[in-house]
């Protein structure tokens, strides 16, 4: 059989020291912060969707884990009467890539903090964010980007102008490549065309600091999302005072990664220069209903394995250890 | 130190139109390197560098963050649908993407053939047109001199950009529908752009003054 690297990538010395170390820090701080280790199966015996590694162990069908959020989802809901408040996790998930460059084996850290519904979930983000703002001292890394988003600044209007599924989708796209242009081409002459058009380009204003979230006022939506505004300001007066010396906090209105799973404000941690992001979460309320539990989780996973890439890449953007 | 940003332009028709218009802008490319073979080019901005490439190579460079920005036709960005920043529709190259068969053949003849074969280089949007369309046709994949196609009985029609029609009108073809339009896009490396705007938002600003 031909060996298919870096799809399979082998960590050698250096990086899998780090590999440890990382792991290490990272379940060090959550821990302190209250966070308890859940360890999911790597294999699951549950319907999967595409993209996964499958294959049949005897007659049954298994799929290797390739989300944490979604294995502990399961696992949380046939476990327990009532959630555990927070939980942690680290290992593998294992996903087709998409990408050429992308690995099927990618090494994850994250955290998850789970309520019951009826709970005000505001102080739950904010507690979020303030844990992904210590995740890059715990990586050594020098610098890093903090972007706050919200899921339902895209999903209400698009909810409210009851768009069909396609072209949702093609406007959801248009926005993740940043592009107002397209999406006014997606829409034509459908009648919320000029709307969602000026919707999108009060997302893409190029506006910085606190101020990002006065775009919103030239949004046909800015009624709409007041809710959604007031939450992302309180958020920010939290988070800018402690902000830490090595973090940037930048606010991303046009943030859709992951849209079709997040319900409410999103996290991403970015490095200068790193091509991907290195964590990313968000508010995903519609999870626990789906699997019967009437519970509101959010949370963030930090990606070891794009990392290590960086690190092997752009060793300049780490301390020395 | 830090690395040169990189910017990658188009070779051939959008390159030719572009490069003039970059004279005397900080991102001016080097006179002397553009008449060698070599492929990145200083500009007039030291640490900036630009990348000539073929279009369709040319996003691939940008999505895996090689290239910080680029300029290239809506049309490649369309077959490739890579995960990139498209910050602006730059207007020019402005060309159609056209369904193309000899000239005395009418588009429900096309329709009406129980086997359409379509040579083009342009297959995810020719698919799209035929599901929009309710058709079926086998695709006939080329990269070049897609026009020979149908006069040597490779297909019944071809799917094509079409800027003047001259070409088309040399080999004995012409335009039965209009699939889409096509023109220049600046892009920009996801990663580039959100994590480092500072450094890479005034160079795509140079280039939106020069080209948009």
């Amino acid at each position: 059989m031909p060996v298919r690297t870096p799809h399979f990538p082998d960590l050698l010395f250096d990086a899998a020291v780090r590999l440890r170390r990382w792991e290490g820090a990272l379940m060090a701080l959550l821990d302190a912060h209250g966070y308890r280790e859940l360890h999911p199966s790597l294999v699951l015996r549950e319907p999967v969707p595409e993209g996964v590694l499958r294959f049949f162990d005897g007659d049954d069908l298994v799929a290797l884990r390739w989300d944490f959020t979604v294995a502990l989802a399961g696992l949380l809901a046939r476990r327990f009467p009532e959630p555990p408040d927070r939980v942690a996790y680290a290992g593998a998930v294992f996903r087709r890539p998409v990408q050429p460059w992308e690995a099927v084996e990618r090494f994850e850290v994250g955290c998850e903090r789970i309520q019951p519904a009826e709970e005000p979930s505001a102080e739950a983000d904010v507690e979020l964010a303030r844990l992904l703002m210590a995740v890059p001292q715990a990586l050594g890394l020098k610098h890093a980007i903090l972007h706050l988003g919200h899921a339902a600044l895209v999903r209400r209007p698009l909810e409210a102008e009851q768009l069909p599924p396609d072209l949702a989708k093609a406007v959801v796209a248009a926005l993740s490549r940043r592009a107002a242009h397209r999406v006014r081409e997606a829409l034509a002459d459908h009648p919320a065309a000029r709307r969602l058009t000026a919707h999108a380009e009060a997302l893409l204003a190029d506006l910085d600091g606190p101020d990002t979230l006065k775009a919103l006022d030239a949004s046909p939506y800015a009624d709409l999302l007041a809710e959604e505004r007031a939450h992302m300001d309180r958020a920010l007066r939290a988070l800018l005072p402690i902000l830490p010396d090595r973090l940037d906090l930048r606010v991303d209105l046009a943030d859709v990664a992951g849209l079709d799973f997040y319900t409410g404000p999103t996290l991403r941690l970015w490095a200068p220069g790193a091509q991907q992001e290195l964590a990313a979460g968000g508010r995903y309320d519609h999870l626990f209903p789906e699997l019967a539990r009437p519970w509101q989780a959010a949370g963030f996973c930090v990606r070891l394995s794009r990392l290590l890439d960086l690190a092997g890449t752009r060793p300049d953007l780490f301390e020395q250890p | 130190m830090t690395a040169p940003v990189l910017i990658a332009f188009p070779k051939g028709r959008l390159g030719d139109a572009l490069v003039p218009r970059l004279a005397g802008t900080p991102l001016a490319l080097d006179a002397a390197a553009l008449k060698s073979r070599v492929l990145r080019i200083p500009t007039a901005t030291p640490g900036v560098l630009a990348l000539l490439l073929k279009g369709s190579d040319l996003p691939r460079y940008v999505a895996a963050g090689v290239a910080s920005l680029g300029i290239v036709g809506s049309d490649t960005l369309d077959e490739l649908d890579m995960d990139l920043l498209e910050l602006a529709d730059l207007g020019f190259g402005a060309c159609r993407l056209c369904l193309c068969a000899p000239a005395e053949v009418a588009l429900e003849d096309l329709k009406a053939r129980p086997h359409l074969r379509l040579a083009t280089k342009f297959p995810r949007a020719t698919e799209a047109w035929l599901a929009r369309e309710g058709l079926t046709a086998e695709l006939v994949p080329l990269s070049s001199s897609v026009e020979l196609a149908p006069l040597l009985g490779l297909a019944d029609a071809i799917v094509d950009l079409v800027q003047t029609g001259a070409t088309l009108k040399a080999h004995g073809l012409a335009v039965t529908a209009v699939l889409g339009r096509s023109s220049a896009r600046l892009i920009a490396a996801r990663g580039a752009a959100l994590s480092e705007p500072g450094r890479i938002r005034p160079l795509a600003d140079i280039l939106l003054k020069a080209l948009g």
